[in-house]
């Protein structure tokens, strides 16, 4: 039963980190209408930046500089590179993020090496918060959890409450009469950017310290966001979070079922046969419990194409 | 006698708020009929919802023998319903003779073809030519269709809605930015292939209306005011109030 | 097609033909490895340059190719139904059906969504094959070896580069011709509005799936031709560069011209082949470049090319000179000053250096060798040269742009390669 419970607790917060990073994405692609290929690259700069800070400025102070550091290539990015080929059109606009993305990874490549690097959570945080059955809990896991609804809730008053949050509303929904009104749109679209930047590098200055921190980290992160805004339906912050936590639950507890359907096929007298056919049949979940988004993404393709809360195109 | 396209009762919502509240129309088999109305009355929504490009979210569209709300743009396009667009709607790259080659090949079945080139199907290329010379467009054989003048592409428009030999033909201000020769020949183009065929066209341009139209409905907020021949209609006191207020009208 | 196309295709067919006379055995390899290339970015742009479709996944339909053509190449020993040459028959057929898969559940969203859809099919079969050691064979991949068929032994580079090159003509040219069938006119149609094509009565999701499972079999061809030259097959085929490799090559090469991609394609292999001894960093050369045409010349080189042609009907050869080799020029210095800065950095921050600086620690940043002259990093001599390179090269830019506009003011305005339009083919 414990054993469940962890699952489930290990599947929120992943899956609350998943939601951190692909909150930005919905949110820039509800504003611009395109797809930032690069925002699993902000993810793993934010990781990257930190690793790199936390010699001079501490752990702490390398988390929150990192992301602020994020923010700022965010901010170029959308100015230098976006901005330009922004009359090209939607498709244009993704295949340039697909190349920065290829970029970022190659620099980093280039100035980390090609191999995972050291970065660890700090021996401060390294205890276990509470027990579970006889497994412990680490703190470090709760606190990855707790900056995902911190900053949920943050970026909701932000923008419900606040002025500047409703200013940025209308820029998304109708940016040619926020511009008409004398909002400078221009500048409200590059702070969403880099904000939504900033918080991808947020998580990846945090969740790099549990994970490992790799050149590779932005594909597997960003292929599994990718499933979340299919499933959840582009442009739907519900959908998100439904979806993120949906897929951080499924995989969690998979990864501790070891029964394939070989075993369901024991129940119809078949286990004999499928052991000798093999292949597919012989596959524990548990072993494949990384495909299983893949497998809910095609099931959303066929039911329910728009996504899980998405409207219907 | 059935009308060849009827609406009975249909409405279309977007999130709350209710764009058509409950249209009757009836277009009769061979008639010429004319949808008019003030701006925002709903009229190429009208045209969206026959075509299949939305779903009414109440209410029944009867075409020919089968009901087709809700049903598909390309199904009820085979069923023998064509339209045109307000907004330009073509192939921006492709030539001219390409874009209605496009429109022209389906009927003749060639769209699964692998095993043979598209220049040796010589009726699609004769009907091709055809069209192009009936609306005109001859002289710009090769030009892109993103390249033409505004009267040209609204020209072109019209030429694609009529490719596909259709029973129903929907033309949404398919005469607009047209000069006045341009309109006359436009009139008279619509008037010779729309014989033997029946015509729903959204037209702002009342001299058009009246000599083109046999039947008129004037479409107000939604719904259909009137329906009747450009006399009546011309003399109906509700369709004076809803175009010049209600004053003017008394 | 243009009639005065066929000359300088005919001369290159015959240059191919010709080639292992010419070329020393490795070069033959390379350019085995580019044919390969060329025809997987050719079947990539019917999907892409074509249809309209992003497809991030591509490396799926070449990998089964290869796994298919590998097997097939056990199975049958090269004998039988299936000789040696006509093996990537299995890859063109395991292409179409995994396309048609693939093809009916990604199509069912477009844009956006259809991009994601196909590159997280890819990542799916990635994340499968090493589980399924039958079908993709594990960590070491699966073997087969070329047996002798047809009186040809297929053990020389050479017999494999003719038979590489038979395969990669028929296929570009079947792609061509298909170009010229209804259901290759109606591909453009989907590319330009398919919206409308749904108005005029054609079932676009059916359209969509066809055009993608031929590129996928095409693919699949490409695939099962590597299979051959290398006579192995990996699960790493499946891998996102692999994705990704593609989609550079062919917009560097120009998606609007029917061969551009090709031409993308072998240009990038070749360089790949060419520097992969020289620099670590040819990928981010490759990003970057990819980055700069996306930016500044989308129609890609082939689109330059015919830019060039054009400008020179309005302008002259003689005018456009001076313009050109300035153009060229400031290319070459930018592209040094890039190079020699990232070689520099590459070579900073590498492990190897780090260690000695940490050995020598009190001893300071020691110079690091670099196309034949030691560089102390710390020395603005060192920095002074990308610098200076730069300088030159964007003003070298400016009067190329200068250039340009005094002759477009000469004469009637030609249009430029941004607004170039696309090849209705």
């Amino acid at each position: 039963m414990e054993n469940l419970i962890v699952s489930l607790l290990n599947g929120v917060i992943y899956g609350l980190l998943l939601f951190m990073v692909s909150a930005g994405l919905t949110l820039i692609f509800g504003m611009m209408g395109v797809l930032n290929f690069a925002h699993a690259s902000f993810y793993m700069l934010g990781a990257y930046f930190a690793y790199a800070l936390q010699g001079s400025l501490g752990f702490w102070g390398a988390l929150l500089a990192s992301p602020i550091l994020v923010g700022l290539v965010g901010v170029v990015v959308e100015k230098y590179f976006l901005r330009r080929v922004h009359h090209h059109g939607h498709a244009h606009e993704l295949l340039l993020t697909f190349g920065l993305s290829f970029i970022i990874a190659e620099l980093i490549k280039l100035f980390f090496g090609n191999f995972p690097v050291d970065y660890r959570i700090p021996a401060s945080m390294d205890f276990a918060l509470f027990r579970l059955g006889d497994a412990n809990y680490p703190a470090y896991r709760i606190l990855m959890g707790s900056v995902a609804v911190v900053m949920f809730i943050l970026v909701y008053l932000l923008l419900t409450r606040t002025r500047v949050g409703i200013v940025v509303r209308s820029a998304i929904y109708k940016p040619r009469m926020a511009e008409a009104l004398g909002h400078n749109v221009p500048l409200v679209f590059m702070g969403v950017f880099g904000v939504g930047a900033a918080l991808a590098g947020l998580a990846g200055a945090v969740a790099g310290a549990f994970y490992t921190t790799n050149p590779n980290m932005a594909l597997e992160l960003g292929v599994m966001v990718f499933v979340v805004v299919v499933v959840g339906g582009l442009g739907s912050m519900g959908g998100a979070m439904l979806a993120s936590l949906l897929i951080g639950v499924i995989t969690s507890l998979s990864v501790g079922v070891d029964y394939s359907l070989a075993d369901i096929l024991a129940w119809f007298g078949a286990r004999a046969w499928a052991e000798q056919v093999g292949g597919l049949l012989t596959l524990k979940l548990s072993s494949i419990s990384a495909t299983i988004p893949f497998a809910l993404m095609l099931l959303i393709l066929m039911v329910r194409p728009s996504g899980l809360m998405g409207e219907k195109s | 006698m059935q009308p060849i396209l009827a609406l009975s009762g249909v409405r279309k919502s977007f999130g709350d708020a209710e764009i058509i509240r409950g249209v009757e129309l009836e277009l009769r088999a061979g008639e010429r009929h004319a949808v008019i109305g003030p701006n925002g009355a709903g009229k190429s929504t009208v045209f969206h919802l026959i075509s299949g490009h939305y779903a009414p979210t109440g209410g029944r569209i009867h075409f020919d023998g089968h009901d087709i709300q809700g049903a598909s743009p390309q199904h009820i396009n085979r069923l023998g319903l064509a339209r045109s667009f307000q907004i330009t709607n073509l192939f921006p790259k492709l030539s001219v003779y390409e874009n209605l080659r496009i429109a022209v090949m389906r009927r003749h079945g060639v769209q699964h073809t692998l095993w043979r080139f598209i220049g040796g199907y010589a009726k699609v290329r004769e009907e091709t030519e055809q069209l192009m010379e009936l609306v005109r467009l001859a002289g710009r054989r090769d030009a892109s269709a993103g390249e033409l003048s505004y009267s040209e592409q609204r020209s072109m428009e019209i030429g694609m809605a009529l490719a596909s030999d259709p029973k129903v033909i929907l033309l949404d201000e398919p005469m607009a930015g047209m000069s006045h020769e341009e309109t006359d020949y436009a009139v008279e183009l619509i008037k010779t292939v729309t014989r033997g065929r029946s015509l729903l066209i959204v037209e702002h341009d009342m001299d058009v209306v009246f000599s083109l139209c046999d039947r008129i409905s004037v479409l107000v907020y939604g719904q259909v005011i009137a329906t009747g021949t450009p006399e009546e209609i011309r003399n109906n006191q509700k369709v004076k109030e809803a175009y010049l207020g209600e004053e003017a009208a008394a | 097609m243009q009639s005065k196309l066929w000359i300088p295709l005919a001369v290159g067919v015959a240059l191919l033909v010709a080639l292992p006379a010419l070329l020393s055995q490795s070069l033959v390899n390379a350019a085995i490895q580019m044919l390969i290339a060329a025809l997987f970015a050719c079947a990539f742009n019917l999907v892409c340059g074509q249809a309209g479709m992003l497809s991030f996944g591509h490396a799926a339909y070449f990998g089964v190719g290869t796994f298919a053509t590998v097997h097939a190449m056990n199975a049958f020993n090269g004998a039988g139904l299936l000789p040696t040459p006509l093996m990537p028959l299995a890859g063109a057929v395991v292409g179409l059906l995994t396309g048609i898969a693939a093809g009916w559940f990604a199509t069912q969203r477009t844009g956006t969504y259809f991009a994601m859809i196909t590159l997280a099919l890819a990542e799916l079969m990635h994340a499968l094959a090493p589980h399924l050691k039958g079908v993709f064979g594990g960590e070491a991949g699966i073997s087969a070896m070329r047996m002798p068929a047809w009186g040809l032994g297929f053990g020389s580079s050479t017999e494999v580069y003719y038979l590489v090159l038979a395969w990669v003509l028929l296929s570009l040219a079947l792609l061509y011709l298909f170009t010229l069938t209804p259901v290759g006119r109606l591909t453009l149609g989907l590319r330009e509005n398919s919206q409308r094509l749904r108005f005029l009565g054609y079932d676009v999701h059916r359209l969509n799936v066809t055009v993608f499972a031929i590129s996928a079999m095409f693919a699949g061809i490409a695939g099962g031709l590597q299979a051959l030259n290398t006579e192995s097959a990996n699960y790493v085929l499946l891998e996102s560069h692999v994705s990704a490799a593609v989609v550079l090559n062919s917009y560097i090469g120009g998606v609007t011209v029917f061969l551009g991609p090709a031409l993308g394609a072998a240009l990038m292999t070749f360089f790949g082949y060419a520097v992969s001894d020289l620099t670590r960093s040819w990928l981010l050369y490759q990003g970057v470049l990819f980055v700069l045409v996306m930016m500044f010349m989308p129609t890609g080189l082939a689109g330059f090319i015919r830019w060039v042609g054009t400008a020179r009907r309005a302008h002259g050869t003689v005018a456009l000179l001076p313009m050109l080799c300035a153009g060229l020029l400031a290319g070459l210095l930018l592209t040094a000053g890039t190079v020699f800065t990232v070689e520099l950095l590459q070579r900073f921050f590498s492990q190897d250096y780090r260690a000695m600086a940490a050995l020598n620690a009190g001893a300071g940043w020691a110079p690091i060798a670099l196309f034949g002259r030691d560089w102390l990093p710390t020395a603005v001599a060192t920095w002074a040269v990308p610098l200076g390179l730069w300088a030159v090269g964007a003003a070298l830019v400016r009067a190329t742009a200068r250039l340009w506009h005094a002759l477009q003011e000469r004469a009637e305005p030609a249009e430029t390669p941004t607004a170039q339009q696309g090849s209705a083919l």
